[in-house]
């Protein structure tokens, strides 16, 4: 089109329709508008455009025409380059540039885009062999030294096209080639190219960090050449690493940086960039060193210039982050032994620097909290500076012994005084020190300062470890007086409340600051005594454990069990009381606390009490007990006496403090069952003292415990005011705790007590004839959702050896509860309370279910979906507004499916071993019903309801994607006697899923095609619609592996699949080889692509589904991949 | 076994129109009572004022009446009221009047309670004008319900709600599916 048309034409044609493409959106029509895009689309689509775009640079005014040309310049040249003489690309490529630098007036983005058009021809050059492009190297180097500055923007603004081309990374042109390709050019650069970058850019830095004064154009320059350092230092890098060479300027390097850090600190952005780029520096390893000493004096250098550069100036805010990245960098890619092979001058320094370094940003840190500012900097830079003394300490022993000590007092001096209150501290002190105190609103969502600054805390109570001597009788005094003053003012306080009784007449300033103190003491004793590993035995840290050992021979033992025992009096009037163990007096110091709670409420003082208190309280006592209570001796290589003596099993110590927990928690639980969160951690920590058969075995002496069983049972005042939640952990509690050691008479009268009263309330009242009317009842609806809950928690108990009574508890439940969902059908909340019953009973029983016990479950589930169908079918659901919480139900009848399969991957039943005694002789051959049945059932059910629209709702989408991933993997056969239209969109759910869905899903999916292709192997049978569909899974899975760019973490899932799909339509697939290398042009493509192709098949041919063949065709994937993965996958 | 705080056979005999409930053990789909309203909880939520604040327990429900919003903010350990909710399925024998006339499962046929205004009232209307007049059965009780003609869709089961000296019916549905 364009060649027939005169050239200044062409122009005026693209200069209107650019006039229409910037008109504003009211000017022109859609029709006009589009009519102009097309104008362009096809202008960059002509046949050799280049002398055209010439003229048009040359002649055109209007910027956008000019952009355009740039861009029709660029692709063609790309499109076109085999057939164009090299001479003319290199004579493009120069006009290009001189084009640019004789107008220096060009729009930006003009400008920038024809760079990149110059860009693109270098890289596509550079694995030209017949034409050399290096030039530009050379060219930009004259550039640079022209010392204009606009011509050095220039010089970096091509430098900076160059590196985004050959990056290879998502700010990398488009320009239609393989992966392969750009990779292979990204590969050359890495050798070449970068390495001159980076030696021009210093050169700039240099030279201008060499001068005295910048005025605004160099000081920009400047900037933009310390950008290119940052990108270039950060440089993502294709093995093999060939950085080597820049080796031996590192250190020139480094210093010129340092230098240019002077010249350029009052301007914050540029500042920013330099001190990434020495974050970048402090973070070099690996084979840029030639040996050991090379990288220690590197290091050396690195801090030397480090700790000037911070010594000498005031940091500025906006400075913190990028310092902190520096030092965190530096301390976690280092190897220790290049940090201790520092001269040791310089090794002290560091630390001592970092020592004031972190207190000074702490301090700053708690600041800016009571500035309340968005942007925590300070914070940010602390919580680095933090984790780097985590990661030192930790590998305290590669280090002189104690060199951490005293860094370690300072650091957690500096934070106790952040937390506590003036005079002590200087928490919600303002610069001025103005103590500011606002009470905001706190919403439930917001997470508890455990959670929140559980990294701080670990830090710090790590460090409180390595100075134990210092820091476990600080925390204690501490805590000590802060209690004593606690109790005095609510003495105060209820003696003024006797005169005025009026609550609102107190001031809560004195009693609130003294919780906020207690609040960060017993959270920073927590951290510091004990762990809390998940699924671990936590042990108490030997640097505890050696602490309290080394002064054992000081400690009086029946003083220290005397301050233990008695949590009512003030520790330091009982005589001797400073010959005690520290670790216990710290427990005990928590105990106080404690007690002081207590008493309180039983003074009805419970409302000027904090709840916050009450939490850190139990949360203390909980992750103190699983580690300290009932210590088990064979852990440890030494124990120490006082620890042992006051905690060691069949002790009274611990049997004391067993008791005193359980009063605590029962106190807790009438007092605050106001207070969801806080009745959550009380019964945490009531599970913790049960779950363990050895501490179990001694709460179960507590006659408490047995009020407590009786009291919740009868399901009266205050236990019935706790939140659901709380409930069902109570009950779980109370189960686990009916699994200690009693003796039979004792073990049947708990069990009278405790499970009995549930299952009679219950049946009296769904068997009372007038039951349907009164079910909806609020009364009744109570009941009944109580009973729910509690079966959840008698579920949630199961252990191995108590499954076979429960199983036979929850069984009985298991059929009335499917009764009541007829009753409840318009009650949406129950109905999934009763279906999370079934859910919770798979989940925790059906592994050690044997194949009776199975087929028992299995029948209920089953009957249990029959009647969810049922009322489904009337069901009314919201429109396409709804909210995920309406499908919980949905979920829910998922969950129970796919908990059910569980059973045929994780199986620990030994033939009803455990139901030994008990059901003998049901012959397995009666069997009714199968997992098959019911889940197929449950399927028929669920499938209907699974729109794509609810496949948007992330939780739904990856229950569902489980459940039909394990029915093709656990029962193939059962999946073309679906019905047509359930088959159908089980097809449609699984394709979907592989091509449209996350990468976690669509492995899921993946998985799910191997059964399905060999269970069609199996059958032998051709077209059926198994058959059929598997034939376009494989177009699907090849087009997956060989054309598009995948997840390499899906290659075996993808490969199993494929081998699958090949074995089972061999023709089909070498007719999408045939296929697809018949449409490539390029011979040596083609013989390459062919020639991996049969590589791939080679050692399984031809294939068959036999496991040796498969893993062989995998491991030629893999190399087929790398060979020519990159080859047809297109940017 | 001892039950005696549990006797829910004496249901409404002598029930009060609420009772009291500790507001931390209400819950959402739960009914309360706001501003001197029954309602159904929509929303619950809890927040503190400061760290060392109390909970305090956000609520808003829906009149199960009139269908307006009530929104209320209180301490968590204060005592809410609880409205006793009856929810009772009428068969619909007629119109008169503007009133409706329900048989009750004694048999005997009440006729006080007016048609309910807005769409819910003119959808009872139509719905009765399209029907005809009907026999006479309840429709808790299984043995009446298998009596009906079931493929006769004209009879309607309207469901009356009590709360609070309350009543009036809150939806109609089509019996003998």
């Amino acid at each position: 089109m364009m060649a027939a048309v005169g050239a200044s034409e062409v122009i005026t044609q693209l200069e209107s329709a650019a006039k229409v493409l910037m008109a504003p959106p009211s000017m022109v029509s859609a029709e006009q508008r589009q009519h102009a895009e097309h104008v362009f689309l096809s202008f960059r689509k002509s046949k050799s455009p280049f002398a055209i775009c010439k003229h048009i640079l040359e002649t055109s005014k209007v910027d956008y025409v000019l952009f355009q040309a740039a861009t029709a310049i660029m692709e063609a040249v790309v499109r076109e380059w085999i057939l164009l003489e090299k001479t003319s690309i290199e004579s493009l490529r120069t006009f290009l540039l001189t084009y640019v630098l004789q107008r220096p007036n060009l729009q930006k983005y003009v400008r920038e885009q024809i760079l990149l058009a110059v860009a693109v021809i270098v890289k596509r050059a550079s694995l030209d062999k017949s034409i050399n492009c290096k030039s530009i190297f050379h060219e930009v180097g004259q550039l640079i030294s022209s010392g204009n500055p606009t011509v050095q923007t220039l010089a970096c603004s091509i430098l900076t096209a160059l590196l985004s081309e050959f990056s290879s990374s998502s700010k990398t042109s488009s320009i239609g080639l393989s992966m392969e390709f750009h990779g292979s050019c990204k590969r050359l650069f890495q050798e070449e190219g970068l390495r001159q970058i980076f030696m021009l850019t210093m050169e700039v830095l240099q030279e201008f960090s060499r001068r005295e004064n910048l005025n605004a154009q160099m000081s920009s320059v400047f900037q933009r050449y310390l950008a290119l350092a940052n990108q270039v230092l950060s440089w993502n890098f294709l093995p093999p690493n060939y950085i080597l060479s820049l080796g031996q300027s590192l250190l020139l390097i480094l210093l010129r940086i340092k230098q240019s850090f002077w010249k350029i600190r009052e301007d914050s952005d540029m500042a920013q960039d330099s001190l990434q780029c020495l974050a970048q520096l402090a973070s070099m390893h690996g084979p840029v060193f030639p040996d050991e000493s090379a990288q220690v004096s590197y290091l050396a250098h690195l801090v030397e210039g480090l700790l000037s550069m911070i010594n000498g100036i005031e940091i500025e805010d906006s400075e913190a982050v990028g310092i902190s990245n520096i030092i965190s960098n530096l301390i976690t890619m280092f190897p220790r032994s290049i940090l201790t092979a520092l001269p040791s001058d310089l090794f002290t320094s560091f630390i001592n620097c970092l020592t004031l370094l972190t207190c000074s940003f702490g301090r700053s840190a708690a600041l800016e909290e009571v500035l309340d500012k968005d942007d925590m900097v300070y914070m940010e830079a602390y919580d680095k500076l933090l984790e780097s003394w985590l990661t030192l300490v930790q590998d305290e022993e590669h280090f002189p012994r104690g060199c951490f000590v005293q860094p370690a007092i300072q650091v957690f001096n500096s934070y106790i005084q952040c937390h506590l209150a003036a005079p002590d501290g200087t928490r919600n002190l303002s610069v001025n020190g103005i103590s500011s105190h606002e009470e905001e609103e706190i919403n439930e969502l917001q997470e508890d300062d455990r959670e929140l600054f559980s990294d701080q805390l670990s830090s710090i109570g790590m460090l409180g470890r390595v100075a134990a001597d210092h820091c476990i009788p600080l925390l204690t005094s501490l805590l000590e007086d802060r209690v004593t003053r606690l109790h005095g003012q609510l003495q105060r306080t209820q003696q003024h409340l006797m005169a005025s009784s009026d609550l609102g007449s107190v001031d809560r300033k004195v009693l609130d600051d003294l919780y906020e103190d207690i609040h960060w003491l017993i959270l920073v004793s927590g951290y510091l005594l004990a762990d809390d590993p998940q699924g671990e035995t936590p042990l108490i840290p030997s640097e505890v454990m050696e602490f309290s050992i080394k002064h054992s021979t000081e400690v009086d033992i029946n003083t220290t069990l005397q301050i233990l025992g008695s949590p009512g009096e003030k520790a330091s009037s009982i005589p001797g009381c400073n010959r005690t163990d520290s670790v216990i007096r710290l427990l005990s110091a928590v105990l106080r606390t404690s007690e002081v709670e207590s008493r309180a409420t039983r003074a009805s003082l419970t409302e000027l009490l904090s709840p916050q208190m009450g939490k850190d309280i139990v949360w203390f006592l909980r992750r103190w007990a699983k580690t300290y209570l009932l210590v088990d001796e064979k852990l440890y290589e030494q124990i120490s006496m006082p620890l042992s003596t006051a905690f060691g099993a069949d002790t009274e110590g611990a049997q004391w403090i067993v008791g005193y927990l359980l009063e605590k928690v029962i106190n807790n639980l009438s007092v605050w069952s106001s207070e969801a969160e806080l009745a959550n951690d009380t019964v945490e920590l009531l599970v913790t003292l049960v779950e363990k058969r050895e501490r179990a075995n001694i709460v179960v002496q507590c006659e408490s415990w047995w009020n407590l069983a009786k009291q919740f049972a009868s399901r009266s005042p205050p236990l019935h005011l706790l939140s659901s939640s709380v409930q069902r952990s109570l009950m779980k509690a109370l189960v686990l705790g009916g699994f200690a050691h009693m003796d039979s008479d004792t073990k049947q009268q708990y069990w009278a007590e405790v499970l009995h009263p549930l299952q009679q309330r219950f049946l009296n009242l769904i068997n009372q004839e007038n039951f349907a009317q009164i079910s909806q009842e609020e009364a009744v609806k109570q009941e009944i959702v109580a009973t729910l809950e509690a079966l959840c928690g008698i579920a949630e108990a199961t252990q191995i050896d108590n499954v076979a009574s429960l199983f036979s508890f929850l069984m009985d439940f298991l059929s009335s509860c499917i009764g009541l969902m007829e009753v409840y059908s318009n009650t949406p909340e129950t109905i999934n309370l009763i279906i999370e019953v079934f859910v919770e009973v798979a989940h925790k029983q059906i592994c050690y279910l044997g194949e009776t016990k199975s087929m028992k479950l299995y029948e209920a589930c089953l009957t249990l979906l029959q009647v969810y169908s049922k009322n489904n079918q009337s069901r009314k659901r919201s429109d396409a507004t709804a909210e995920e919480d309406q499908y919980q139900d949905l979920l829910l009848i998922m969950e129970l499916l796919t908990n059910l399969l569980s059973k045929e991957f994780i199986d620990f039943s030994d033939t009803d071993e455990v139901f030994r005694n008990q059901d003998q002789g049901t012959p397995a051959s009666n069997r009714t019903v199968s997992a098959a049945d019911v889940v197929l059932y449950g399927v028929n059910i669920v499938l209907p309801l699974m729109s794509q629209d609810l496949l948007k709702f992330p939780s739904l989408c990856n229950q569902y994607y489980k459940l039909i991933t394990f029915i093709c993997e656990i029962f193939p056969e059962k999946i073309p006697q679906l019905p047509e239209d359930l088959f159908k969109s089980l097809m449609f759910s699984l394709e979907l899923g592989m091509t449209s869905m996350s990468s976690e899903i669509s492995q899921l999916c993946l998985e799910a095609l191997s059964p399905l292709a060999e269970q069609c192997a199996k059958n032998q049978e051709k077209d059926t619609p198994l058959f059929i569909a598997t034939r376009h899974f494989l177009k699907l899975v090849f087009d997956m592996l060989v054309l598009q760019k995948h997840n390499t973490e899906m290659t075996v899932a993808a490969g199993e699949a494929l081998y699958t799909l090949v074995c089972l339509h061999q023709a089909e697939y070498s007719e999408l080889v045939e296929t697809l290398l018949s449409s490539q042009r390029d011979a040596v493509i083609y013989q390459r692509l062919a020639d991996a192709f049969n590589k791939l098949t080679a050692s399984s041919t031809p294939p068959t589904m036999d496991r040796k063949q498969k893993v062989a065709f995998l491991k030629s994937l893999e190399e087929f991949v790398a060979n020519v993965g990159g080859l047809l996958c297109v940017k | 076994m001892a039950d005696a705080d549990l006797d829910f056979q004496t249901g409404d005999a002598g029930a009060s129109a609420t009772y009291p409930m500790q507001c931390s053990a209400l819950r959402k789909n739960g009914f309360v009572v706001l501003k001197g309203r029954p309602c159904k909880i929509v929303e619950m939520s809890t927040s503190k004022t400061g760290k060392h604040g109390h909970a305090k327990v956000h609520l808003v429900g829906i009149d199960i009446f009139s269908g307006k919003k009530y929104e209320d903010i209180c301490p968590s350990t204060h005592n809410m009221d609880v409205p006793n909710i009856k929810r009772m399925d009428y068969q619909l024998i007629g119109i008169q009047d503007g009133y409706l006339s329900l048989l009750q499962d004694s048999g005997e046929v009440r006729e006080d309670l007016k048609i309910p205004e807005g769409d819910l009232g003119k959808e009872i209307e139509s719905k009765h004008e399209a029907g005809e007049e009907i026999l006479v059965s309840t429709l808790i009780s299984p043995s009446s319900s298998s009596a009906l003609c079931p493929e006769r869709p004209l009879l309607f089961q309207i469901t009356v709600l009590n709360a609070m000296d309350e009543e009036a019916a809150i939806g109609i549905k089509a019996l003998g599916k």
